[in-house]
């Protein structure tokens, strides 16, 4: 038996960033920066003149006060829980994928796309013809960005992070152009046709978005943790060596994980426009992608764990109007936590050599 | 034809002042994905210290505290603690934005952004040299932050090339433990550029506020931080390189912003793709024999 030969030339492994976390004591650690970053958030807001614990209830009543506003919540939650479950696949197989932010955007146009290119079909159709779209298109932004990363050997975070911007720019193209509604003034298209809208909850706003989500969390932990597939993922991750000397095959690795995080994307953005807008907006994926990498680190790039980081960043930006309404703490603050958290997370797990 | 070039260079500017930093960063081994909350933190802080204080003397000083403010945080988090730079430099840009708007509400006491009015930084011609037709008006005609961005290319230049702490920084970036084995710590010398990095581009953020708008908005330098670190690739990581290709973007934008008043129906999104159609390019060009510094982006242990 003659040992595999690497699948990758040594550069090109040394070029992955290897993103390990310390598994031992890990909720603990994630627990003590979310602390710390709420400690520096009542600091803040305690600068502003207000009691922090005043500030905390306020969002916490906007976020689960009433069954509409949980709804909404719940809907806020989707788009992070669906791209940061993609993003901890990709962190857990070593390869950070910041691209979400573009892949949602695309998956937003193909759903727009494919719901006007089916209106008129029947409804359950029409949805999934619409979200296929979504998909379609996320995994094929995704797909972009992994054929210029393993091709040219591009780092996979600069090749995600310049396609978002191209990916932003095309959808404003596309909204000028042939998706958009002429004279509406500023970029969006048209409603989307009624048979392709989302249903919602009676007296509670919640689309069916946010089921979808959890579906697709489980079944990435299935995939992480009960598929040979996973496996060479997370061996991947913990030691492209050992990976390549196992056999497992890193392109092929990099390019399921990708365009699994991809159709993950892309269907936040069907999800989106569909469900939340019913059209398609411009700058409507601002910031998820980002975020979604927060959502995955607090979730210790494990996908059923991301569920509760997305419920808690979901319900904070959900719940901060209310706050910035009723007391004057401006919401911007709901940002600076996530910063915070996103910095503390870093400092506190990951692994030290 | 020499308007459509100042504003090319109008535009460049703070691109370039953050590139320049983000130069340093990376030629030290460490990403800069943080340029765009260290411009963001030095447009705030120079807007503030302006308005309070009186004077741009004292934005210009605060836009240096504001951003390596962002620069401390990431190396604490990304050097000290070795997490992934990458990741690190979204967190402080997501922390920037953040708490920049925040802080502009807070300073209003109440639920709106406090609002500031900032006399532009005036050009100041210099005698002799702005009368020369074209490079004149051009070059020798322009404001204090626009001279200071050339004069550091070619201070960075030298730095770099020519200083015994521009070998050891470079080094760092190449080979940490070369530089740990000459008696220098690998550690401090990245955690110093990133700092310094952090200053120069809060330095081009308060170019955006003090000397083109006059006020701080709400993560006003919408992407500039990234387009920086575009120019900074396209430029292959050499002062007068990250030079030529925020001209390039800043001509791209002036064009754009020319398309659109002659109605020339030619999009202008497509035109805005320009930069990062352009650096995707360079690094697809460049990823067989990529000239990036070889340890960049790799945490240093303890022991070197």
């Amino acid at each position: 038996m003659s040992p595999p030969a690497p699948a990758l030339p040594l550069t090109a492994i040394s070029h992955f960033q290897r993103f390990r976390l310390r598994r031992d004591g890990l909720a603990g650690r994630i627990a003590l920066a979310l602390l710390l970053s709420i400690g520096c958030a009542a600091a803040l807001i305690a600068l502003a003149g207000h009691n922090p614990l005043v500030a905390f209830a306020a969002i916490v009543e906007g976020a689960v006060g009433s069954p509409h506003q949980i709804g909404a919540a719940l809907n806020r939650c989707t788009p992070y829980l669906l791209a940061g479950g993609g993003v901890a696949f990709c962190l857990r197989a070593g390869i950070i994928n910041i691209g979400a932010e573009g892949q949602i955007a695309m998956g937003g146009a193909g759903a727009a796309a494919a719901a006007f290119a089916f209106s008129g079909a029947p409804p359950v159709l029409a949805i999934l013809a619409a979200l296929t779209g979504g998909v379609l298109a996320g995994a094929t932004w995704a797909g972009l960005a992994t054929a210029i990363h393993l091709g040219r050997n591009v780092h996979e975070v600069l090749a995600t992070l310049l396609l978002n911007f191209i990916a932003i720019l095309l959808v404003q193209q596309f909204l000028a152009g042939p998706l958009g509604q002429f004279g509406a003034g500023f970029l969006q298209s048209p409603l989307m046709p009624r048979e392709t809208w989302l249903p919602r909850l009676a007296g509670f706003d919640a689309h069916p978005g946010f089921l979808i989500a959890i579906v697709a969390a489980a079944a990435l932990s299935f995939v992480l943790w009960r598929t040979p597939f996973g496996f060479a993922l997370r061996v991947a991750g913990s030691s492209r060596r050992a990976a390549a000397y196992a056999g497992f095959s890193l392109p092929r690795l990099t390019w399921g994980a990708m365009l699994i995080a991809g159709a993950l994307a892309g269907l936040a953005g069907g999800i989106e426009v569909l469900g939340v807008h019913r059209r398609l907006i411009e700058g409507f994926s601002l910031g998820f992608g980002f975020k979604a990498v927060t959502v995955a680190l607090l979730g210790a790039m494990e996908p059923l764990a991301v569920v509760p980081a997305a419920l808690f960043v979901g319900l904070l930006e959900s719940g901060s109007l209310a706050m910035q309404r009723q007391i004057g703490v401006p919401s911007a603050l709901v940002t600076v936590i996530e910063g915070m958290t996103m910095l503390f997370v870093l400092a506190a797990t990951v692994r030290r050599p | 034809m020499i308007e459509f070039l100042a504003a090319s260079i109008r535009i460049a500017t703070p691109l370039l002042l953050a590139a320049l930093g983000g130069i340093l960063s990376e030629r030290a081994g460490v990403f800069a994905v943080g340029l765009e909350g260290m411009m963001l933190a030095g447009a705030f802080a120079a807007t503030v210290g302006a308005w309070a204080c009186g004077g741009a003397g004292m934005g210009i000083v605060l836009a240096l505290v504001g951003g390596a403010a962002i620069g401390l945080a990431v190396a604490i988090v990304a050097v000290r603690f070795r997490a992934d730079n990458m990741v690190t430099g979204l967190a402080v840009n997501i922390l920037a934005l953040g708490l920049t708007s925040y802080l502009m509400r807070i300073l209003s006491g109440g639920g709106q952004p406090v609002s500031i009015h900032l006399t532009l930084l005036p050009a100041l011609p210099i005698p002799g040299l702005a009368d020369i037709p074209v490079i004149g008006p051009l070059l020798f005609t322009q404001p204090p932050l626009t001279y200071l961005t050339i004069v550091g290319c070619a201070a960075l230049t030298l730095f770099l090339g020519r200083t015994q702490a521009g070998l050891i920084l470079r080094a760092t970036g190449e080979n940490p433990e070369a530089v740990f084995a000459s008696g220098a710590n690998p550690l401090f010398v990245r955690m110093f550029a990133v700092v310094a990095c952090g200053a120069v581009a809060g330095l081009g953020g308060a170019v955006l506020s003090l000397q083109q708008v006059g006020t701080f908005t709400d993560g006003m330098t919408s992407g500039r931080g990234y387009l920086a670190l575009a120019a900074l690739i396209v430029g292959r990581w050499t002062p007068w390189g990250a030079a030529a290709a925020c001209l390039v973007f800043g001509a791209a934008e002036a064009f754009e912003l020319r398309l659109q008043s002659f109605g020339v129906p030619v999009s202008s999104y497509i035109v805005q793709m320009a930069p990062y159609l352009i650096a995707l390019a360079v690094l697809a060009g460049i990823g067989r024999s990529s000239r990036l510094p070889a340890a960049i982006g790799q945490p240093l242990h303890r022991e070197s």
